[in-house]
Formats: structure tokens, sequence, C-alpha cells
């Protein structure tokens, strides 16, 4: 009896040492992870052959990967360092060689790349997509965003939008999309129009939260660059800043970027800023 | 004919009594039970992972049943020298070679059969949690892909054997066979990457290394001949022409093996 005592003595004192040891061990590990330096992506010719057939599974779990990546760093608020970006990138390049139907990969270069300023990055991922998932109008959809929105060539930009509203299944507002984008390319509420779609098709809470925040910000640079329309039409010139809205009494005051930056009026008349709707300044 | 039979079903039961089976069953049971959790972590192409860990679930399974019961079920007989008592009925060496390797190939379809439905159990169940996620799922092209999964796993099945006639000790015949698949997987990649333009960018290839692989090329079974796990995750059907010529290579591969072996073990001397 005493014999089994001590048993369960030793039993109780080991599963609590092992319970407080395993607590330990996941909190630094959630610390070291935080801190250390991207992995290592073997480029798509090694990978391909040392998947031993497992290309779609090995794809998988590389996407994986990057995304945990770079939800522990978002959720962490740290700022992403060019070695962490370059991971990112060849991981995402060799997931799409992989496996080059994976949509999910695509979505995550438009949702995450495009806008932190790797633009022609994304393009270059999304050119894979376009190519190889040719069935699916949401990757010309993207590219045709970028070149809108980033790269602020419209005329390419309502090309690959078009292209999107030729693919089976498209929306039906594609088609008006692309002439508005060919007439009005730089304003702001072409952009709104294109994000509200893009939230519509997504159902991950992290990447829906990100575009909602980012869709408001656009909102209220849309809703500006209207005051300042009205402005240009009553007063007969641009306002010298945006603060003439106030002083001028189109608005009363002006809405706070989502982002923490400051609003400005840009040469071509366009509301942005200097928060370039980013978390990453 | 009736003596091949015979020994296909004996040796079918022998692998069904293996233990063995049961330990790769729940192995299969956890990878699709795994499915269910890790489709919930992509954002939209959760048919592709549900597709993708299922097939890859049953061919590693396949691969284990392969590699560790049926090179065990070639080498028993031969080990435990039962093989005289087999040869000492009217029975030829080639038909024990057929009768061993139907077996072998009728033990492996049962078995991935039975895993294959609950391969399909998962998929229902994951279809009907994110049905959205599912548009370019076809069944024909998943069963397609299961189907060639199935033959590769044949094509193993024919190098077991004739790496069990050519040795005595199944360890040796584990080792090539495991030695056959990683080269079968990965020569159609390496032959290509050789050939493309991109290889005289990055590495001199000597000619010898040329010769080399192009020989080993028609040596080896080609395994990603039989891979159609990518397809059938988007849902894309293959040609049909592919699709032929996949199954007539399978089975004329299988076809050179298992005579090879038979030749081999006709003129094999038992101690």
């Amino acid at each position: 009896m005493r014999r089994i005592l001590i048993l369960l003595l030793v039993l109780l004192i080991s599963l609590v040492s092992h319970a407080l040891v395993t607590f330990e061990m996941w909190r630094m590990r959630g610390q070291v992870r935080s801190t250390t330096v991207a992995g290592y992506v073997l480029p798509s010719k090694f990978s391909s052959v040392l998947a031993f057939g497992y290309k779609g599974l090995l794809s998988d779990f590389l996407f994986l990967k990057s995304v945990t990546f770079f939800g522990e760093r978002h959720l962490a608020k740290k700022i992403l360092s060019d070695g962490d970006w370059q991971y990112l990138l060849t991981s995402l390049d060799v997931v799409t060689d992989l496996d080059p139907y994976f949509e999910d990969p695509y979505v995550f270069a438009e949702a995450n790349l495009a806008w932190e300023g790797k633009v022609e990055e994304a393009n270059r991922i999304l050119e894979k997509g376009r190519k190889n998932r040719n069935w699916d109008w949401r990757i010309p959809y993207y590219i045709g965003f970028n070149y809108f929105y980033f790269l602020q060539d419209y005329e390419k930009g309502a090309e690959y939008v078009m292209e999107a509203a030729s693919r089976p299944g498209s929306h039906p507002f594609l088609s008006t999309l692309g002439a508005r984008l060919a007439y009005y390319g730089g304003k702001s509420k072409t952009a709104v129009l294109f994000l509200r779609q893009m939230i519509l098709e997504t159902t991950d809470p992290g990447l829906r939260t990100r575009l909602e925040k980012r869709l408001i910000a656009l909102e209220r640079a849309a809703e500006l660059e209207a005051k300042i329309e009205l402005f240009v039409k009553e007063q007969g010139r641009k306002p010298t800043s945006i603060e003439e809205l106030i002083t001028a009494g189109y608005v009363d005051s002006l809405p706070p970027d989502p982002y923490g930056g400051q609003w400005v009026i840009l040469k071509n008349g366009r509301v942005f800023s200097t928060s370039k709707f980013t978390d990453s300044r | 004919m009736k003596k091949l039979l015979a020994l296909a079903l004996i040796t079918f039961y022998e692998g069904i009594r293996n233990r063995s089976v049961f330990g790769i069953a729940i192995f299969s049971m956890f990878v699709f039970g795994l499915n269910v959790i890790v489709a919930g972590f992509f954002m939209r192409d959760i048919g592709k992972v549900t597709i993708d860990m299922n097939l890859s679930g049953l061919s590693v399974a396949g691969l284990l049943l392969v590699f560790f019961v049926v090179v065990n079920l070639m080498a028993k007989d031969i080990d435990r020298k039962t093989v005289h008592l087999v040869l000492s009925k009217p029975i030829t060496r080639v038909e024990y070679i057929w009768g061993k390797y139907l077996g072998v190939v009728l033990f492996v379809f049962v078995s991935m059969a039975v895993l294959f439905m609950f391969s399909c159990f998962t998929v229902i169940l994951v279809k009907g949690m994110h049905s959205d996620y599912f548009a370019q799922f076809s069944w024909t092209v998943f069963s397609l892909a299961a189907l060639f999964v199935f033959l590769k796993i044949a094509v193993l099945g024919a190098v077991v054997v004739l790496f069990s006639t050519l040795t005595s000790n199944s360890f040796i015949t584990l080792i090539f066979s495991i030695s056959v698949f990683i080269v079968g997987t990965s020569v159609e990649d390496v032959l290509f990457f050789l050939r493309s333009g991109l290889a005289a960018q990055d590495v001199a290839v000597s000619k010898t290394l040329w010769i080399v692989i192009e020989v080993v090329s028609y040596l080896v079974p080609n395994l990603a001949v039989f891979d159609y796990k990518i397809s059938a995750a988007h849902g894309l059907m293959p040609a049909w022409g592919q699709l032929g010529l996949s199954l007539g290579y399978g089975a004329v591969y299988i076809v050179v093996l298992l005579v090879v072996a038979s030749c081999v073990f006709s003129r094999r001397e038992f101690n």
C-alpha cells in the first residue's frame, strides 16, 4: 500500500513537472519563433525532386508554413525585414511551381505582397496563376487591380479586368468596371469597387479584417475626393491642401485614416495618406 | 491457371493476416482524420488540400504495404524454406512467381480499396463542411487518380518480386526496392532539368552522366507517369490518351519485371 502511495506521489510530481516544463517550452518557442530569421526554401528544381511524388502535399505544407510565418509576424506587430520578404517570395514561387493550380498562394500574394509595396513581385506570381488557372477570373482581376491601383497603368488594368470579365463565372459588374477603369482610372471610388468584390470573395477572417480596414481607408479617401470635385466645381480651382476643405466648409473635420496617416492631395487630384494604407511604415 | 489462383489466394490470406496491415490502416485513418482539421487552415483551396492529403495518405499506405508487408510475404517462403514444400507440389517456378505476384496485387488492391472507401468518407465529410470550395472537384478524376496510385504500387510490387528472386535477404530487397522508388519518383524531374536550357547555365553536365541518366530512365520505372494527384486536386480531367499510355506503360513494365523474375527464379539454386 505504501509503495503504491509513493508511486502515485512520484507520478503526480512528474505530471505536474511535465505540465510546467511543457508550458514554459511553448512560451519559449513562441518567443524564439517571433525573433528567428526566416527559414530557407529550397529552389523549385530541388524541391520538385525531393517531393518524391508528393508535390501537391509539399506545396500545401510550404504554403501553410509561409502563412504561419507571416501571421506570427503580423500578430507580434513586427515589421518584416528584407530577408523575411525574400523568404516569403521564394516560398510562394516554389509553392506555385510545385502546384501551379493552387489558388491560395495567388490570393495571399495579392492580399499581402501587393499592398506592402511588392507589386511587381506579386504580379510575377499572379501571372503564373493567370496562365495555369485559365478558368479562374479572379487572377486577371487581381493583376488588373494592381496595374490600376498601385502602378497607375489604367490601360493595362482595364485590359486585365476585361480578360477577367471574359472568363467563365465572372461577376457581371466586371465588364462595366473595366470600362470605368479605362475612363475614371485615377479615382479611389473605383478602388472601393474592386475591394468590395475582394471582400465578398474572402472567407478567411484574418485576411477579411485586413481588407475591411483598407476598404474603410479607401472609402474615406473616396469621400474626400468627391468633396474636392465639388470644391473644384464651385470654386473653379483645386484646394491648396486637404485642410482647405474644412476652412471652406466642405467637411466639418477630416475622417481619421485607420492606418494612422495624414491625408494628402496628390497632383492628379487623388486623395492618399502618408500611411500608404499599410501597417508597416 | 487453377494452381496460380490457389497460390494467389494463399498469398492474399497470408497478407491479410499480417498484423502490420492494422498499423497501416490506423496510420491512414490518422491522415484522413488530420485532413478534416488541416483543411480549415487554408483560405480558399480547401478541396485541393483535401484531395492532396487523401491521395497522399492512400499512396503512403500503399508504399508501406509494399515495402513492409509484400517484402515479407516474398521473403518468408525462402527464409523459412517453405519454398521447397511449395515447389515439391506440381507447380512450376514460373507459376510460383506469377501466383505470388497475383496474390500480392490482390492483397494490395483489397487493402487499398478499403482505405479508399474511408478516404471517400473523409472527402464527403469535408465537402459537406466546406461545400463552396469543392466546385472543381470531380469524383471521376479522384477515383482515377486513386486507381493510378494503386497501379504505381502494383509496379513497385513487381520490383519487390524481382529483387526477392535475386537475393534471399529481405532487408536487401527492401533497400533495393526503396532505392528504385526514390529514383523512379525523381528521374523525370532530373531528366527534364538536365534537358532544359536551365541546366546549361547552372551546371556543366558530363557526357557520361548524360548517358547514365538516359539509360536509367529506361531501366527504372518512371513513377511520375502514375501521378494524377494534382489533376485530381483541381478536378482537371487528364486526356484519355495520356491515361491509356500510363496504364499501358505500367502493364508492360510489370510483365517485363515478372518475366525477368521468372527467368532468374527458374535458374536459382536453394540451399
